[in-house]
């Protein structure tokens, strides 16, 4: 018993119950006036005739290159949907199905599961009909009942750049995949949606925006009539400009032949990439939604990983480019005179131990400076300077240039690599398992636990191109606003040294990438890089850049085990230049000033 | 007749574990009639069984709580659930709304249970026995909470909970004995208000207005004034609506009030809804059989057109049985409230029977046409969590407070 004994009053009981009584009579009386007194009209009008919203689609937009080749484009199909509530029998009018489309009769069955939306929705049995298939389901009109065709925008992948690490692909969505879509753009299983590469990155501005129209239909569903008061267009998604230039790209691709690899160009300024190459890639077949579980198997299990996206997602010991990292290290901290003279007679002891560290040529570079060191790429010049600096420091100047983390390159699934750090090493060798020392060593020459993407390294050329000043980041979407990574702060000097030293590789007599010399008036820095790995023989990389009409472009190619940097990638390297100085005009014109 | 309301509340509260249990497995039923695939974990029905079990086990835990405590800490239950209100505002929109809260298993919506910490404040604050209840001025306090609730429920914004959280308030204050011309006062000017769009039903208005002012006690010089207080406010308010405010900030002004509107414009759904449920006629299509329903041209139908569903397959049979065991449930509440002995109780029991109620009326009016399409469920019917626990909350209330 609380504070007060209850004051209810009779009176206010009724009224209230009185409202009730009321309110719910009126609630009644409206239920048996629609139900019973109007019942006919509506009913009839349920039956007869209802108004359906409909989906509507438009095109997706195209994707073209630099300089307006359409890469990709739409072209139309016809696709058949079965609404299973109308289906007199399954069984026959699937086998008649299959029949006139010569589709396997379990194939459609698996189609209909896999896209079952519910007994009054549309499932899609079959795609890719042809005009005299849609006029034979047509004439047997009679026998199939609940099925209908529909216009279908297919995506159409040119010949002009057969790349699909690049493009991506579309995939159909079925009921798993549907719930992890945004569902502000109303997908609905059986539309495609895109699932790789640029179709997946830029899915919301090449995807058409859906408009709904009403149509009066019958019983059946069969359309009676438009109603054009409410209904929303449908718009086509917008056109893609990527940086590529198609014809640098297929010529890059031409030069690796079959060898695994990447090529990647850019331009310094703007961050545009003008061809990227991961090779081998996969069939075009793919993008059409039509290949089927056993081929996907085989392009999972295929040992050249066709499938795998170099560019970002291979991972690769860097090899002597890192060099540049130690020297970065010692020159700013003053820990190194470039002009000192050491002294390289094939082979490196450290002091303390019995085991010896080997240049790669074998009678030794004699004497070295850092700008001989760094143009034949000599070993033991390094092995000993490495010793001046410490761990920490020596990753600390690794990440600043981008390393172990992403680009931002507008593509998915990019992977960061990896720079060992201090507790990288106990985590994998123990505590006592291993020596500071000893592990620069194998680090300074880029190898070891060091793994890099080839689009890092780009990044990593940039910022030495472009002297760590506002350097663009990378990027593949042509009208993408261009927004710059964090700058380096070197000193000048301090990048001279490192340029003289990337201009004699190429340029200078016993330089490691003289085969990428140029004949024309270009001048040409690089670095090779000969990277040894456990799969085989080495990584064959060449990093470099060059200026061409007050521009700076850079380059990586790498080819996997392919042997020598200077032998196998230099060369490469070298016809990619003269292929950009002599094609100019186009692959110029186009930079945003 | 009256002995039977002193006699023990466990009657009563048998008869309404009946009708909510009835109501629940109707609401399953239809359910299950339109989820695609009603026995995946993630179907609307299977879903819908989760709440209940969970709500369920709430309805048990408040079982345990003492009538006293909540009396005593009623100010405390108030500003708890008013400071609940204020979290979404720091949490991503929902819906473009501020209205949820993430539980990660469901969503829960503060201003659900500000609703019945409004009554609880309100009914101790009426219930107090130094108050006299027959002076005018204790109407302010009631008023006042319930406005302060919902003006922060306005700005989440839900205009649908803010209207509710004030339906309460007048049946309260009646029941608490206030002046019936005084409650008269507070409604006539929005009864003015909305006659204002009809000249004659504004003038049959105007005249019953003067008939009710007639009846009344009071000085006629203040009752004239209030009078043509009432007829001006009328007379005013479209010359406001239509001339000092453009067609845009009208618009936006509604577009503020009822941001679920939906795009393809309301009526688009109200004429589908009363297609379903005049097409379902005496017994209806059959369960599973709504064409209307299971093609899909009815709108939010496992929510706010669930009766339209349930008209459709169940025909006006069904939907009788529905507004029955409705009309007894709100009867068995207005019967405890009645019948406690204790006045604190009783106000919350009428304040909580008040939410249910204009639940169930304004739901139901709209599938019907009889009111604006507003966001609003059918209790122990509707699908969704945070309201169905709602729902068993007050269950589980006006089940404790009865015991009394």
């Amino acid at each position: 018993m609380l504070k007060i004994d209850n004051k209810a009053d009779i009176f206010h009981y009724r009224t209230l119950l009185f409202v009730l009584f009321v309110s719910i009579c009126t609630l009644l009386s409206r239920y048996f006036f629609l139900q019973i007194i109007e019942h006919e009209r509506y009913f009839s009008k349920s039956q007869v005739n209802s108004v359906k919203a409909q989906a509507t689609y438009a095109p997706r937009g195209l994707i073209l290159d630099r300089n307006g080749e359409v890469l990709v484009e739409n072209y139309p199909t016809y696709i058949l949907t079965v609404t299973p509530y109308q289906l007199d029998s399954k069984e026959e009018e699937f086998s008649i199905i299959s029949d006139i489309t010569n589709i396997p009769l379990e194939n459609i069955n698996q189609r209909y599961e896999k896209f079952y939306q519910g007994r009054f929705l549309p499932t899609i049995i079959a795609k890719n009909l042809t005009f005299s298939e849609i006029s034979q389901i047509e004439e047997r009109r009679l026998e199939l009942s609940g099925f209908q065709y529909k216009r279908f925008d297919e995506r159409f992948y040119r010949d002009a750049l057969d790349d699909a690490h690049i493009l991506g692909y579309l995939r159909e969505i079925d009921r798993e995949s549907l719930s992890s879509l945004d569902k502000s753009k109303f997908y609905r299983a059986g539309e495609l949606v895109g699932w790789q590469g640029l179709e997946k990155q830029y899915e919301n501005e090449l995807r058409y925006s859906k408009g709904i129209e009403y149509i009066e239909v019958d019983t059946y569903g069969r359309e009676i009539s438009r109603i054009n008061d409410n209904s929303v267009p449908a718009f086509p998604g917008n056109d893609l400009f990527i940086t590529i230039d198609a014809r640098l790209q297929e010529y890059s691709k031409s030069l690796l032949n079959d060898q695994k690899g990447v090529i990647l160009v850019s331009n310094v300024d703007t961050g545009e990439i003008l061809s990227m190459v991961s090779n081998p890639s996969y069939s075009m077949d793919i993008y059409r939604g039509e290949t089927n579980e056993k081929e996907w198997k085989n392009l999972l299990s295929d040992s050249s990983k066709p499938i795998i996206n170099r560019t970002i997602s291979g991972l690769y010991p860097p090899g002597s480019s890192f060099k540049l990292i130690t020297a970065f290290n010692l020159i700013e901290n003053g820990l190194l005179d470039p002009e000192d003279n050491l002294m390289c007679d094939g082979s490196y002891t450290p002091p303390g131990s019995s085991r010896t560290f080997k240049c790669w040529k074998e009678d030794g570079h004699g004497l070295v400076d850092l700008n001989k060191a760094i143009a034949q790429s000599c070993n033991v010049y390094f092995y000993e300077t490495v010793q001046l600096t410490n761990l920490k420091d020596w990753t600390k100047t690794a990440k600043i240039f981008g390393f172990n983390e992403e680009t931002e390159i507008d593509l998915p699934n990019e992977l960061i690599g990896q720079i060992p750090d201090k507790e990288f090493f106990i985590k994998t060798y123990g505590r006592w398992g291993w020596s500071e020392r000893g592990m620069l060593l194998n680090l300074t020459l880029g190898q070891g636990d060091i793994l890099v993407t080839p689009l890092q390294t780009l990044r990593y050329i940039n910022h030495i191109a472009s002297k760590g000043k506002k350097t663009a980041k990378l990027k593949l979407n042509l009208n993408k606003e261009v927004d710059f990574y964090h700058d380096i702060e070197l000193s000048n000097q301090t990048w001279d040294r490192v340029f003289n030293g990337l201009f004699d590789v190429v340029n200078s007599d016993g330089g490691s990438g003289w085969r990428a010399r140029q004949n024309s008036d270009i001048k040409l820095f690089g670095k090779t890089s000969t990277a040894e790995n456990p799969h085989g023989d080495p990584h064959a990389w060449f990093n470099g850049f060059f200026e061409l009409n007050n521009q700076k472009f850079s380059i990586v190619v790498l080819v996997e085990n392919g042997g020598g940097g200077g032998a196998v990638a230099s060369p490469i390297a070298g016809k990619i230049v003269s292929f950009i100085t002599k094609n100019s005009v186009e692959i110029v014109s186009k930079v945003v000033q | 007749m009256f002995n039977n309301y002193l006699s023990g509340s466990n009657e009563y509260l048998g008869r309404l574990y009946l009708i909510v249990l009835s109501l629940l497995s109707f609401g399953l039923i239809t359910l299950y009639s339109i989820s695609n695939d009603p026995t995946s974990l993630s179907s609307t029905f299977f879903r819908q069984i989760i709440f209940i079990i969970f709500s369920f086990f709430v309805f048990f835990v408040i079982q345990r709580m003492n009538v006293k405590t909540i009396h005593d800490n009623s100010t405390l239950i108030y500003l708890g659930s008013f400071f609940l209100c204020f979290i979404p505002f720091f949490l991503p929109p929902v819906e473009n709304t501020f209205r949820w809260i993430d539980l990660g298993f469901f969503y829960i919506q503060p201003g659900e249970y500000l609703k019945c910490a409004t009554i609880i404040v309100i009914a101790k604050y009426l219930s107090n026995h130094q108050l006299e209840v027959k002076e005018n001025y204790i109407i302010i306090i009631p008023l006042a909470i319930a406005m302060l609730s919902a003006f922060i429920v306005l700005n989440q914004p839900d205009l649908g909970t803010a209207v509710i959280i004030f339906a309460p308030v007048l049946p309260m204050l009646l029941w608490a004995g206030v002046n019936t011309f005084t409650i008269f006062l507070l409604i006539a000017p929005l009864l003015t208000i909305l006659a204002a769009s009809n000249f004659m039903i504004f003038n049959i208005w105007a005249v019953i207005m003067f008939i009710i002012f007639m009846i009344f006690q009071g000085s006629l010089l203040r009752r004239i004034v209030l009078y043509f207080a009432n007829i001006f406010t009328g007379l005013l308010f479209p010359l406001f609506w239509n001339d000092f405010l453009n067609g845009y900030q009208r618009q936006r002004f509604l577009d503020f009030l009822n941001p679920d509107l939906d795009p393809m414009g309301s009526s688009y759904h109200i004429i589908q809804s009363i297609t379903a449920i005049g097409s379902g006629g005496l017994f209806g299509k059959g369960w599973g059989q709504g064409s209307q329903t299971q093609l899909k041209f009815l709108p939010v139908q496992e929510s706010d057109f669930i009766l339209s569903v349930i008209a459709e397959e169940f025909g006006f049979f069904g939907i009788s049985i529905i507004m029955i065991l409705f009309f007894m449930l709100i009867k068995t509440f207005l019967d405890l409230a009645f019948k406690v002995t204790d006045y604190f109780s009783s106000l919350v029991i009428i304040g909580l029977t008040s939410i249910m109620f204009s639940h169930i009326f304004v739901n139901s009016a709209m599938t019907i046409g009889l009111m604006p399409v507003k966001g609003l469920p059918t209790p122990f019917i509707s699908a969704g969590g945070s309201f169905m626990l709602l729902c068993f909350i007050i269950l589980s209330l006006v089940s404790i407070l009865s015991k009394n």
